[in-house]
């Protein structure tokens, strides 16, 4: 992966992930059940990451507790959706690539193997309570 | 490094590269030093179909781009339930020239 692929990536991502944050808080006035996630629609049971929409938008309205509760990994993807736009626009603007070095030192960190084992337990961890919440 | 062995080499792992790099990978494999064929043989290699399956299963928690090396990405795939779903689909369909591209990476330390 190389800078500018990254960066376009994560620009396409960024603006696919805000329309869909924007177009769920509209639907959510309807009350209307809907999930993109394929794994819920065929199995019938949260994924890992399900409750992440809802906990992003309960964050944006002021709730850190109800958002945590709802999945702590909202509160990773919030916090990447906030800092992400900022970060990239100071590094095509002084074209730098501070953004990409990070990008690469948090790769060679998870792939540390008591990291990555310790944050596939807590993701597992993270999914069981998912479960038994019935996301 | 005599040919014997290149083609020895090339005919149980020409499934791992694309064939557009097989080539290449013969050219440099016959110039080099004999001495690197150990290496060149433990160099740990991906089958495309092994992924392709994972991708099929576990797409969605982005098991398959953590396999391949990209981790990065399978974080983003893992937080967003891959991509929504439609990176996911999206990845059926690439994941296993991936897999070829990152061997060749992985090969091309050595030749």
């Amino acid at each position: 992966m190389t800078r500018n692929r990254l960066y376009i990536f994560l620009f396409l991502a960024l603006l696919a992930g805000y329309s869909y944050v924007l177009w769920e808080s509209y639907m959510r006035i309807f009350n209307h059940p809907f999930t993109p996630c394929l794994f819920k629609n065929i199995t019938g049971i949260a994924c890992p990451s399900c409750g992440v929409t809802r906990s992003v938008l309960m964050l944006a309205h002021g709730s850190v507790t109800q958002a945590l509760l709802m999945n702590p990994l909202g509160i990773i993807v919030a916090a990447i959706m906030a800092a992400a736009p900022f970060w990239l626009l100071y590094d095509v603007l002084l074209k730098r690539d501070t953004l990409y070095t990070a990008y690469l030192k948090t790769e060679k960190i998870l792939t540390i193997k008591w990291v990555a084992i310790t944050l596939t337990l807590l993701v597992l961890l993270n999914w069981a309570w998912n479960i038994h919440k019935g996301l | 490094m005599d040919s014997q062995k290149v083609d020895m080499y090339l005919m149980t792992n020409a499934k791992y590269f694309q064939g557009q790099h097989l080539n290449y990978i013969r050219e440099r494999l016959s110039l080099i030093d004999d001495s690197k064929w150990g290496m060149i043989q433990t160099v740990e290699l991906k089958d495309p179909t092994t992924i392709l399956i994972v991708s099929i299963l576990a797409g969605g928690f982005g098991i398959d781009r953590f396999l391949i090396g990209d981790t990065g990405l399978g974080v983003a795939k893992l937080l967003t339930c891959g991509g929504l779903g439609i990176w996911s689909i999206i990845d059926w369909f690439l994941i296993s020239d991936l897999t070829r591209q990152k061997n060749m990476e992985k090969l091309q330390i050595f030749l």
